[in-house]
């Protein structure tokens, strides 16, 4: 492994995964149409939008708990070797995950009924990327150190949890203003999946400890299955020609890849007309891996204690060949098997919370709260407070069960071409995470931009967490 | 407020590119990181019971070649850096053994040899550790070059008595203990 590989890899491993997804910044930020992907029931002004294509939304969000790349890389005069075994190698618990997500848009539209002003349609693609790692403690003090100081400890297999995905999503959604006080949506997802990896039910351990007859005995109980979809065809287009990766990702990502369903369902309701509560639930939905699959597995349990000669038994055959009987005992007990057999992954399931409270209508423009009937148009409904606070809660299903986040939000509104949000986020990883949110409309161009975690902008390599959220969209606030 | 609407995003950014930094990083000590694993297992474990070596036709009670491909696999081969062999004989028959242990090329040529002799019992355990690479220790390409092991036993006593300890036999256990480089 040359320097460059592993500071890409490491790179990756530091980006992203601890609040992956967590899009607090654009949850509920009405003045951005790509909300709606956030909660399908978000209350919208708008009578159509269409993005840019290719960057109406460009997300990114990378973060890791535990471990920075100024933690290894800083130019601080500390042996590497130091900085490696105890903030990395001893430093990093099973539950501390790094994590890359991305995503981007690639189309990206909405329109609101003519014949039910109440409905608003969206629909669109966008490309997904995700990735998540926990960290392999056992396994990685195994590799560093080795077995020979740690007799009699076992090394668990099962903190080998990984995954990856790569996947195009289609969707389209119904959002519908149902009365005054509660705003409904719904959105079909069809997943059209490139890659995809899972290794995250393993089981067993390695244990190294005195031996019944010989010194020491090496026992292997192993339950592992790493599942694959998609690796080999790209590594067939990658022997035939370089060009043929991309078709091929386009390939498997336009419907000729495994395929998937699944829903966004979320509401908003007005408890009164300044104070509101949101929910929405995303990605449940599973994708079905029967393509390209490719998998495989090392299960059985043996005990090595290396050759074994006992006499008389082993003078019945002088010629016997002591190593090759111990390895095809060994393969016999824990054999590592291939197959091609279709399996199902659920996707990462989302939840979002929030509730919110509005103040202070202009005083220069004599808007009121219009108590908007559901055939008002969709210009009246527009949210007329300059100021919102609010807390969002924020949940998601990741193979070590549910990480969550908690954050606070300010949004203020000047005029209609301008809304800016702040964040305070908090999470098992960050105390110190804020955010800032910029939606500009001019005319009918909207641009946003969004980033959190501020502070670590300070010296980025140091910093745990970091996304960034832009795009560009062309909207009507007014008719169709 | 015209000129805030037109410029405001653009300084936004400006503000942000500014404020963002990056504390230098020394990429440069990936060169230093040193991964060197110690990884131990046992060897070989040879069991002879006193009536074989009664019942054998001449003093050599025991001789067998055999393969051992653990050390010249090339992972190990290409990263070992040193270690060490220890082995345990443990003699409870009444007479006194001669125990040979040879490291072979691919070619059964000799590359290294250890000799135990070990009274009669009752005696302790001989435990003994041979050291390899480093340096102090033998050859490393010793290892890195054995592809078989020969072992070799001989009673240096009578052939008839019996040891008045329970199931009395000649044993040789051994482990080895190595230190690779994976990074």
């Amino acid at each position: 492994m040359n320097r460059e590989y592993f500071i890409i890899f490491y790179v990756l491993l530091i980006s992203s995964v601890c609040r992956a997804q967590n899009k607090q910044l654009l949850y509920d930020f009405v003045e951005v149409p790509q909300a709606l992907m956030l909660n399908p029931g978000m209350e919208t002004g708008y009578n159509w939008y269409a993005g840019i294509p290719g960057i109406s939304g460009i997300y990114g969000q990378a973060g890791t708990s535990g471990l920075s790349i100024d933690d290894i890389f800083a130019n601080d005069g500390l042996d590497i070797n130091d900085k490696v075994r105890d903030r990395a190698v001893f430093g990093l618990g099973i539950r501390d995950n790094q994590s890359v997500t991305s995503q981007v848009e690639i189309l990206s539209g909405g329109y609101r009924s003519k014949r039910r002003p109440e409905d608003f349609y969206s629909f669109g693609m966008y490309g997904e990327f995700d990735w998540i790692n926990y960290w392999p403690r056992d396994l990685a003090i195994l590799a560093y150190e080795g077995n020979a100081n740690r007799i009699g400890e076992r090394f668990d297999l099962s903190h080998l949890k990984t995954r990856g995905d790569v996947l195009n999503v289609f969707h389209f959604g119904i959002n519908r203003k149902w009365n005054r006080k509660l705003t409904v949506g719904v959105r079909a997802k069809l997943y059209s999946s490139v890659l995809n990896y899972t290794s995250t039910n393993n089981d067993g351990y390695f244990l190294t400890q005195q031996g019944q007859n010989n010194i020491l005995s090496n026992t292997l109980v192993a339950n592992m299955r790493l599942r694959s979809s998609g690796l080999r065809a790209l590594e067939n287009a990658a022997d035939v020609d370089a060009s043929e990766i991309t078709s091929t990702i386009l390939g498997r990502g336009l419907l000729g890849g495994d395929l998937g369903l699944g829903m966004d369902f979320g509401f908003t309701y007005k408890l009164n007309p300044q104070t509101v509560i949101t929910g929405s639930v995303l990605d449940l939905g599973f994708i079905y891996h029967y393509t390209d699959a490719d998998n495989f597995s090392l299960e059985g349990r043996a005990v090595n204690e290396g050759v074994e000669i006992i006499l008389p038994e082993a003078l019945a055959d002088p010629n016997a060949d002591f190593w090759q009987q111990l390895v095809d005992e060994i393969e016999a007990l824990i054999p590592f098997e291939e197959d091609t057999k279709s399996y199902v992954t659920f996707r990462p399931t989302k939840v979002y919370g929030s509730l919110k409270y509005s103040w202070g209508i202009p005083s220069n423009t004599g808007l009121q709260d219009c108590d908007c009937d559901v055939s008002a148009t969709a210009a009246a409904t527009r949210n007329i407070y300059r100021n919102s606070v609010g807390g969002q809660l924020f949940m998601v299903n990741r193979p070590r069960g549910p990480q969550a986040a908690l954050t606070a939000f300010y949004d203020r509104r000047f005029g209609n071409f301008l809304a800016l949000r702040t964040t305070y986020t908090l999470d098992k990883y960050s105390l110190t995470n804020f955010g800032l949110g910029l939606s500009l409309q001019a005319g009918p161009v909207n641009f946003y931009i969004l980033a959190d975690n501020l502070l670590a902008y300070q010296n980025l390599a140091a910093a745990h967490t970091a996304s960034f959220q832009f795009g560009l969209n062309i909207l009507s606030w007014d008719t169709n | 407020m015209r000129f805030l609407k037109k410029r405001l995003h653009f300084l936004l950014l400006m503000a942000v590119v500014q404020y963002a930094c990056v504390d230098k990083q020394n990429f440069d000590q990936f060169d230093d990181l040193s991964v060197t694993p110690t990884v131990t297992s046992s060897m070989v474990y040879v069991e002879t019971p006193e009536a074989v070596i009664n019942d054998a036709a001449g003093i050599d009670f025991y001789s067998q070649d055999f393969n051992f491909d653990a050390f010249n696999e090339d992972f190990f081969a290409e990263r070992v850096l040193e270690g060490s062999i220890t082995y345990e004989i443990e003699n409870t028959t009444s007479k006194q053994i001669e125990i040979s242990i040879n490291f072979l090329d691919e070619g059964s040529s000799v590359l290294d040899t250890e000799i135990f002799i070990i009274e009669a019992a009752p005696t302790a355990v001989l435990t003994r550790e041979i050291f390899y690479g480093g340096a102090t220790g033998r050859s490393l390409d010793i290892i890195r070059n054995t592809s078989g092991i020969r072992v070799f036993g001989r009673n240096l006593g009578d052939n008839s008595s019996v040891s008045t300890l329970a199931d009395p036999k000649i044993v040789l256990r051994s482990s080895g203990s190595f230190r690779l480089r994976l990074k």
